[in-house]
């Protein structure tokens, strides 16, 4: 009886390791596959596409390049590889300026006809036109449908702007470098800070004030992290504002501050418990060879317990790469490469969440936002990686 | 001369009272060893004389321990100075994960030491005097932990001795290792005495009349005897003594 009882249990917590196992495979999976689609989607907005005269070489234009074409931030076919004529950017509503209305037909069926002719007239044209008006079969129009959106424009565009017409714009450069920026700032703050309460708590602390300190701090860990940012927003931000004078008090700074107090339990809790995990011979013998209690600390202690200092770090950047809330709430949202501290910034966690409930689903940006996770998680895995090798190396060469 | 001198030394663990009156003298260039039962007070003992046992937290002694002349537990006395004159071996190995080198470098650079020769020399002297030189010397980068139990105890104790201590203090070093290990131990403290005043705590009787010259025997806190060690083992002078050395109890 009891022999059954027990097989069944080790076969319910061998099922439920194997579950949670494939449970996170299958989000990763489902995470890459929503957003896999994204570099076969044409690059213009849905239901439209772009048409060129059959005599242009060129068949591809990203959609930065056809954002400045319709900004006249680019004149000529040649700047794009193309022959030497001037671009005449074309949209759908510029026709009505070539014919009268009633040249259309009744129920525009014509409009094709006349689009085509327009484009078979006009060597250097970009039309932008509606599915349904395409004129295919037409002589002399070139439909560029091979334009998808290109990997390049995705991860080196400067300019995320999803509702831009025609070519909505998915450059993610700004938010990676914005998730860093304030990721980056977040831990050069907590670490030093996380440290030093780690290491008056394990090494310098009395017994009494560590037993009232430690839950004090691991009570930090348990608050939600949308009262870090009521925080963030009716405090820091203002204070912010005025100490440096700024326009906004919604700036990289400011949200970096916030993570890194968001940071610090992970990383006092765990670093703290890394160095008390030094062996008492350790220190013993340290100190008997006539090293000071500092001595001992920064020569024995904290190389003991570098790996697990180094994943507490790393558990804090998790952290701070990965919380959506405050960044959302502090950070100023704006989608610009950071250059100072104090630039708004926009991260990629706030990005998902603040725009993949208006994103239709299945659509160019909504797999746009699914990329963006996966860039997300690929960042975060990096970082667990290297510091799984960092620590490992440490190790393996004896300190 | 007597390099250490106690006078009627009390400790407290808390309320617990574990060394009850304890009067000693050590001689200059000799071997002294404790033996006694567990908890008999003599570890608490020999951690008293580097003040080992001031990481305890709420402990306390009375009584006066000299080193040199000196009242170690004076106010103006630096610990850290003490115990660099002071040396300590431990029961187990417990070498730093560190290369071999600099786990015996280790000390020096603590003392500010930065002459990369003379660490150097200090190592290779360290290390000889700890019969263990011509076993790592093609090895002095590896780490610590490659070597055997009793490499790593007398890497310990040339770790110790690098730092040129007077005094140098075994709490049962060689507890922990095989018989062929405990032989080079004893072997080494034997031509140790020669440079350093030893301190031996040991469970091992055998291990106390091969090494030492004089015993101190430990029980319920009270020294119960302190003579020659010859006289100690042949005519011990108290029944209690004759009983433990003779395995009546223990």
């Amino acid at each position: 009886m009891r022999w059954w009882i027990e097989k069944i249990v080790e076969k319910i917590f061998a099922a439920s390791g194997m579950i949670t196992t494939v449970v996170i495979l299958l989000i990763v999976i489902f995470l890459f596959k929503e957003g896999f689609g994204l570099f076969n989607s044409p690059v213009v907005e849905k239901g439209y596409a772009l048409c060129v005269n059959a005599v242009n070489p060129v068949e591809h234009i990203g959609s930065t390049t056809i954002k400045k074409i319709y900004n006249s931030g680019i004149e000529n076919w040649s700047e794009i590889g193309g022959f030497n004529e001037k671009i005449v950017p074309f949209r759908f509503d510029d026709i009505f300026g070539h014919y009268k209305e009633e040249e259309f037909g009744e129920n525009y069926e014509k409009l094709p006809e006349k689009l085509g002719e327009v484009i078979a007239q006009t060597p250097g044209i970009l039309a932008f036109i509606p599915e349904e008006y395409l004129p295919k079969g037409v002589e002399g129009v070139k439909i560029l449908d091979g334009n998808t959106v290109r990997p390049e424009d995705f991860f080196l565009g400067q300019e995320w702007i999803p509702t831009s017409t025609p070519a909505p714009q998915f450059g993610v450069l700004p938010l990676i470098l914005g998730t860093l920026w304030v990721s980056l700032i977040a831990i050069l703050i907590a670490t030093p800070l996380g440290m030093g309460v780690a290491i008056y708590l394990s090494e310098l602390a009395q017994s009494r004030v560590r037993d009232i300190l430690k839950p004090t701090v691991e009570l930090l860990a348990g608050i939600p992290s949308v009262v870090y940012g009521f925080f963030g927003l009716v405090v820091l931000v203002p204070m912010v504002q005025k100490t440096f004078s700024l326009s906004v008090g919604e700036t990289a700074f400011t949200g970096s501050v916030i993570l890194a107090i968001m940071a610090l339990p992970t990383i006092i809790t765990v670093a703290e418990d890394a160095m008390r995990s030094t062996p008492r011979a350790m220190r013993e013998a340290s100190l008997a060879l006539g090293a000071t209690h500092w001595q001992t600390i920064y020569k024995v202690v904290i190389p003991y317990a570098i790996s697990g200092i180094s994943a507490a770090v790393v558990l804090g950047i998790g952290r701070a790469i990965g919380e959506t809330m405050v960044a959302l709430m502090v950070t100023g949202n704006a989608a610009i490469i950071p250059k100072t501290l104090f630039t708004p910034v926009r991260t990629i966690p706030a990005t998902i969440a603040a725009e993949l409930g208006e994103a239709p689903h299945g659509g160019v940006h909504y797999q746009a936002l699914f990329v963006l996770g996966c860039v997300l998680f690929l960042i975060t895995l990096v970082i667990s990686i290297s510091a799984e090798l960092i620590s490992k190396r440490q190790h393996n060469k004896g300190l | 001369m007597n390099i250490i001198e106690t006078k009627d030394v009390n400790f407290y663990y808390g309320d617990f009272h574990a060394l009850k009156g304890v009067s000693l003298d050590v001689a200059k260039n000799s071997v002294t060893a404790f033996i006694g039962p567990s908890g008999c007070g003599k570890s608490t003992f020999l951690r008293l004389m580097n003040r080992m046992n001031d990481l305890i937290p709420e402990t306390r002694l009375t009584g006066k321990c000299l080193i040199n002349g000196e009242d170690i537990y004076d106010k103006r006395i630096d610990v850290d100075v003490l115990r660099k004159k002071v040396g300590m071996v431990f029961q187990k190995p417990n070498p730093f994960p560190k290369t071999i080198f600099e786990n015996i470098a280790y000390g020096l650079r603590v003392n500010g030491i930065k002459d990369k020769a003379f660490i150097q020399n200090r190592v290779e002297e360290s290390l000889k005097s700890a019969a263990l030189w011509e076993e790592v010397k093609d090895k002095l980068s590896r780490s610590a932990y490659d070597l055997s139990g009793g490499q790593q105890q007398r890497l310990c104790i040339a770790r110790a001795l690098a730092v040129k201590p007077d005094i140098l203090l075994m709490d049962e070093p060689a507890s922990a290792l095989d018989p062929i290990s405990t032989s080079k131990i004893e072997e080494l403290i034997f031509t140790l005495k020669a440079e350093y005043t030893i301190v031996i705590v040991t469970h091992n009787m055998q291990q106390a009349a091969r090494v030492s010259d004089t015993t101190g025997f430990f029980m319920l806190g009270e020294l119960i005897e302190f003579s020659d060690t010859k006289k100690m083992f042949l005519n011990p002078s108290k029944e209690q003594t004759q009983n433990y050395i003779t395995g009546r109890f223990g």
